[in-house]
């Protein structure tokens, strides 16, 4: 196992579309911090550095980060039947949900590594805001980013951090997802597409207040609530992976190549 | 008698309600090569999936080696597969880096092997070089070198003879003859009917998802016909032999199959000392092409329901090489 995925991790490196977000990422949290139209569209001016990795978390979750893990998921798969080394590999004495579940874990760090160079670069980006303690907040916690007087740097870092790390969290079932898909449609653009557009029905779903809180969707948004509540999306997260785990482990289990 | 490397037993594979195989049985024993021919569409390509343990059979079994590919992923230690025309590899990683992999995925191979393969195939010049510069008969080398890479006690290999030049050819059915030689049983599907003839012992010929002929190549490739002036006393005489497998009157002729090598002197000898004239004596060279278009045409008569049976064995598919 631990061969696979050493070989998986070296091959998620090489897709395009891990270039295609590394570029995104760096460009977007430079462009940004320094966007003349900051104000007129969010109503406040950034003032520590801190604010821009908030905002762009604010800014990119519903949408772009989503969609970027779930290309990244579809491709590690797709790539494997493009090339056509999907059966090369199955025909060597490797169990097929032991080499689906080396790619499904690979994929769920995945998010993980994506936020924290998103993370990074943002933080870099906002040199010029400071790293000082300063009067707002980070846009994450209860205060938003008007805040309630000066927030210290230590606790603004923590705040955006935690914010990263259960955004990253609650990527990963759109991950699985992307995999999923791409076991049921045996491609890469099928994959990727379907996720997104289960992303965007679910979307749609919150005309049902009674389902809103179940939504994958709505947990992706669980990086801005309050960490008491987290527990129970934390729960609902795994629950998530877990089904779409099996059920792609299932489906692959049972397909003719 | 050996255990059979790959048994086959009435294998069925249906996509959705359509057949695709239809209850196909055929055992592949150790040393043995067989080949699967057929037109476009019978199904060689699904039989090689499904006895390599890629798709899921609808009815019916694979076994190899004795074990259920599906249910003992382990036995696969004991195959070498080329399943794809050309063979996939990584297109980034090198020839010597792909054969690494698929030693890792093997549960380890040697480097000194990895060498060796790459040298049999005559890809050592190419070994550092990225895969996705390869033309389409090296990856199909580096294909079979890769099967070859853990000494396999089962070949499988669909189309092995793609896109490859003659000399490339050459050395694939060297390495396969050899690799068979050694007691590998090799299981291949493929449309160059000559490459079956030079180096296959059994050949099964499919057709839309059936297996209809099998042909014993050992039997095959040695058949006489003799001209004598009592044709039905001398093959009286000729069925009593030991080392005749089969001998039927046709015409002036008896046309016989020896089970030895070397059984001219044998034939004439007995024939004059039953004061038998003989006028001819010649050896036939078995015309699998002309056996095969025979053999599927028929079928399709049949099917169409204007099939007149005919022996196959001693009719037809032999040309005379005068």
């Amino acid at each position: 196992m631990r061969s696979l995925l050493a070989m998986e991790f070296a091959k998620i490196l090489r897709l395009a579309s891990v270039r295609f977000a590394v570029v995104l990422l760096v460009l977007f949290p430079i462009l940004w911090a320094y966007a003349p139209g900051i104000f007129k569209v969010y109503g406040f001016y950034l003032v520590s550095a801190y604010q821009v990795p908030a905002l762009g978390l604010l800014s990119s979750m519903q949408f772009l980060l989503p969609l970027l893990v779930a290309i990244t998921a579809a491709e590690l798969l797709g790539m494997e039947l493009s090339n056509g080394t999907l059966q090369t590999i199955l025909l060597r004495p490797v169990s097929r949900s032991q080499w689906l579940l080396a790619k499904l874990i690979v994929v769920s760090v995945y998010p993980f590594a994506v936020l924290a160079l998103f993370f990074i670069v943002s933080l870099l980006a906002g040199a010029p805001y400071g790293y000082g303690s300063f009067v707002g907040g980070t846009g994450l916690g209860q205060a938003g980013l008007l805040g309630q007087g000066t927030m210290a740097a230590g606790h603004a870092l923590r705040e955006v951090a935690g914010a990263y790390l259960v955004a990253a969290y609650s990527l990963v079932p759109v991950s699985l997802l992307g995999v999923l898909f791409t076991v049921l449609f045996m491609s890469a653009a099928g994959g990727a597409l379907a996720t997104l557009s289960v992303l965007i029905f679910m979307q749609l779903l919150i005309v049902f207040p009674g389902l809103e809180p179940y939504l994958l969707t709505t947990q992706l948004n669980a990086y801005a609530k309050p960490v008491a509540n987290l527990g129970w999306v934390a729960a609902l997260i795994a629950l998530y992976c877990a089904a779409f785990a099996a059920l792609a482990v299932v489906l692959f289990e049972r397909k003719d190549f | 008698m050996a255990t059979p490397s790959i048994e086959v037993d009435h294998l069925t594979k249906r996509y959705g309600v359509r057949p695709v195989v239809r209850d196909m049985s055929f055992t592949v024993n150790p040393g043995e090569v067989y080949a699967l021919v057929g037109p476009n569409g019978a199904g060689k390509t699904t039989v090689i999936r499904l006895v390599a343990g890629l798709a899921f059979p609808s009815e019916g079994a694979v076994r190899m080696l004795g074990s259920n590919p599906h249910q003992d992923p382990s036995v696969r230690r004991k195959l070498g597969a080329v399943v794809e025309a050309p063979a996939a590899f990584y297109p980034y990683l090198t020839g010597r880096g792909n054969l690494r992999l698929h030693g890792r995925l093997a549960g380890g191979v040697e480097e000194d092997r990895i060498q060796e393969v790459l040298d049999m195939m005559e890809l050592g010049n190419a070994a550092e070089r990225r895969v996705g510069v390869y033309s389409l008969g090296m990856r199909q080398r580096l294909g079979v070198a890769a099967a070859m890479l853990t000494r396999p006690e089962v070949l499988i290999l669909d189309e092995p003879a793609s896109g490859m030049d003659p000399l490339s050819l050459h050395l694939v059915h060297s390495v396969l003859r050899e690799a068979a030689e050694t007691g590998t049983a090799v299981l291949l599907s493929t449309h160059h009917l000559d490459e079956v003839v030079a180096y296959c012992t059994r050949v099964a010929i499919m057709e839309e998802g059936v297996l209809i002929d099998e042909v014993n190549l050992l039997d095959r490739r040695e058949r006489y016909r003799v001209w004598v002036d009592r044709p039905h006393d001398a093959r009286a005489l000729l069925d009593t032999q030991p080392w005749i497998r089969h001998a039927a009157v046709r015409g002036d002729e008896v046309v016989f199959i020896p089970s030895e090598s070397d059984v001219v002197g044998r034939v004439t000898a007995i024939l004059a000392e039953a004061e038998i004239a003989v006028f001819e004596l010649t050896r036939d060279i078995f015309d699998l092409r002309g056996y095969y278009r025979e053999r599927v045409s028929s079928e399709r008569s049949r099917r169409s329901g204007a099939w007149t049976p005919s022996d196959p064995r001693l009719s037809g598919e032999w040309e005379d090489p005068r």
